[in-house]
């Protein structure tokens, strides 16, 4: 891809991001708090200490891992809204893989295994949007959108079943996982481990699967014109179902990812993250390119623990972000419109 | 207590009431949807102007006192938020998929810092619900008296938008020219019909269903307000569209057969028969979704759904 473009769309990009941080700020104007210390919170309080770059980069890391998946499929045509669904399955499949395979598997086996399992749920929880979208042209935004509210169900079963820890004491908690299993911290005292080197080499395979490989064209070709990849002889179902699978496995990876490097357990507060939700604004943020995707997370990650630290210290309510997300993706795509009309 | 005990004349009719007492829930913005989705628009705001909206009906009733002033208020808040989604997808064209989404995440986000702000110092408010109005002789009508004409006023309404939307559809000019701009909006351009206005007029009336659903969770059903009050019942009422192949009359069956599940399981869990409420919880969703390859099987979504016309 050429520089320039990729920097004007950078710009175009950053410049909607903005007019929605803009309207986040009206809303914190109208409940009356001090404008001036919520920026200088929400702009500086993210780099502040070691702390915090780490939180950063804890929510980059499971942003990336997420929303390339999701850019992937937007790259096809697909909207799979259904993220936080696939994250939750495949941590709980990242759990269960732990405590159903150790006491068969050397502890060095482990992870990659348990790694695994994690990819395999969330490649599962997106096995019955793929077949309804790809088989009987049914909509997959609603059927990943409700999957993700039985997720959460599926969540509780499991806390109170097969990964119930046995010290929960009748508490929705799973066990600890042991210190071998854990990846190892990068920074001392920050909660940022190896799981960040994974994201960034999951992030890298999506580049080049994307642009590097035919079945990235293929993505793309159907994704564009479906009628016209059919005649070229492209297989648009069988497509559409392996880019389903391909989004659902990246957000059941990021589950994995965040027990066995961030997290360790799980606990009823799990379903709360809002990862799956975030990413599909990161994915469009970052132009669905792997590229973009990445600044993209880099970005949001900023932001989330801006947003955190505002909740903290000067009490602004922490769901102001979903809100200014909101504005993001409204302003980002009519930023885009105007951009396009004016050229 | 077993389950066998429960299957009597009696847990029957305590759940159809239910199911017909939670209808409006979903109905209103089902069928707010169909006419938006006639015209070429879907509605994924739906959601967003939900919970926007019970939150409006649900502070208005606080301070007023009036649950029908909370009721008016949401709906002048849904005609607006119908207006921000035409100006956004209708008139500037833009990605009808992008825009409903985040008018929804914006609508996630938004009641709950206004309820932290404005309730700060009121713990656990409530508020006074619109009351029952049994239909005279009618409620008094053995089995079918309690199932269905003992309601509050907003059911009834709910039940009569189903021949009204489809009468609306079917058998008026307006109706005409939203299937036309459904359908064909260039044919309908050159015979005259102004495309842009019927859209805005179908989606507007769309989002105005929409939020007599998100306000009867308040005023009319649940009397507090909570983080996330809708729980995804503005993504099922787009849902039962496609199950009612765009037929305001045909979403009726799936739309009872998913409130009929989700009141049984309501009534489970309060009777404790030995299944945890996280299963029961699931029911609901998991029959619409194994319902989903057989509906949208035969369903034929209008001609230009989603695309913009310019």
């Amino acid at each position: 891809m050429n520089l320039p473009k990729f920097f004007r769309i950078s710009a175009i990009n950053l410049g909607a991001a903005g007019v929605g941080l803009g309207l986040g700020l009206v809303i914190v104007l109208a409940t009356g708090s001090d404008i001036g210390l919520a920026l200088s919170t929400l702009l500086l309080a993210p780099v502040s200490d070691l702390y915090n770059i780490g939180e950063v980069l804890v929510w980059f890391t499971a942003l990336l891992v997420i929303s390339e998946g999701i850019g992937l499929g937007i790259r096809a045509g697909i909207w799979n809204v259904g993220a936080e669904g696939q994250f939750l399955i495949g941590s709980i499949f990242n759990l269960m893989t732990w405590k159903y395979l150790s006491p068969y598997l050397p502890t060095p086996l482990l992870p990659p295994v348990m790694i695994l399992g994690g990819i395999a749920g969330g490649a599962f929880w997106a096995l019955v949007p793929a077949v309804i979208r790809s088989r009987f042209g049914g909509n997959e935004i609603v059927v990943t959108l409700l999957l993700n509210l039985v997720a959460v169900s599926v969540m509780w079963w499991a806390l109170d079943g097969p990964i119930r820890g046995r010290f929960s004491a009748g508490y929705p908690l799973s066990d600890v996982l042991p210190q071998d299993l854990r990846m190892p911290i990068l920074i001392e005292g920050t909660r940022l481990s190896a799981s960040l080197i994974l994201a960034i080499a999951a992030a890298a395979v999506f580049y080049i699967l994307m642009e590097r490989t035919y079945f990235g064209l293929k993505v793309r070709a159907v994704g564009l014109n479906p009628e016209a990849a059919r005649t070229s002889g492209i297989s648009v179902e069988w497509t559409l179902f392996k880019a389903m699978i391909i989004s659902g496995a990246a957000a059941g990876l990021a589950g994995a990812l965040h027990i066995m490097g961030v997290l360790y357990r799980m606990d009823a507060g799990y379903a709360e993250t809002g990862f799956g939700y975030i990413s599909i604004a990161v994915a469009m943020l970052g132009g669905a390119h792997p590229l973009g995707v990445a600044l993209s997370s880099l970005f949001f990650g900023y932001i989330m623990i801006g947003a955190q630290n505002m909740q903290r210290m000067i009490q602004i309510p922490f769901p102001l972000v979903y809100a200014v997300i909101g504005c993001i993706l409204i302003s980002l795509t009519v930023v885009q419109r105007t951009l396009r009309r004016v050229s | 207590m077993g389950v066998e005990s429960l299957i009597t004349l009696e847990f029957l009719i305590t759940s159809l009431a239910i199911t017909v007492r939670i209808a409006p829930t979903i109905l209103f913005a089902s069928l707010g949807e169909v006419i938006a989705e006639k015209s070429g628009v879907v509605n994924l705001g739906t959601e967003g102007v939900m919970l926007i909206t019970a939150f409006t009906a649900f502070y208005i009733s606080f301070q007023t006192g009036q649950p029908f002033m909370g009721l008016l208020t949401a709906m002048a808040v849904g005609v607006v938020m119908g207006l921000v989604h035409t100006l956004l997808t209708v008139y500037l064209g833009l990605n009808q998929v992008v825009v409903g989404l985040g008018i929804w995440i914006f609508g996630f986000g938004l009641p709950d810092i206004l309820y932290r702000i404005l309730f700060r110092d009121v713990s656990s408010p409530v508020v006074s619900v619109i009351p029952e109005t049994p239909i005279p002789l009618l409620s008094n009508i053995p089995v079918l008296g309690p199932i269905l004409f003992r309601h509050n006023i907003l059911v009834y309404a709910a039940l009569a938008c189903i021949p009204l939307t489809w009468f609306l559809i079917n058998h008026t000019k307006l109706g005409l020219r939203i299937v036309a701009a459904g359908e064909n909006p260039k044919a309908a351009h050159s015979a005259g019909v102004n495309v842009l206005r019927t859209r805005m007029v179908a989606v507007v009336l769309g989002s105005l269903l929409a939020s007599l659903s998100g306000a009867y969770f308040t005023v009319a059903f649940l009397r507090s307000y909570i983080t996330n009050i809708t729980f995804g019942r503005g993504f099922i009422a787009v849902a039962m569209v496609y199950f009612g192949n765009w037929s305001p009359v045909r979403l009726l069956l799936p739309l009872l057969l998913y409130n009929f599940v989700d009141s049984i399981q309501t009534i489970l869990q309060t009777a404790d028969i030995g299944v945890r409420y996280y299963v029961l919880n699931m029911l609901p969703f998991l029959t619409i979704i194994a319902l989903m390859p057989v509906f949208a099987r035969r369903a034929r979504p209008p001609t230009a759904l989603m695309k913009p016309f310019r």
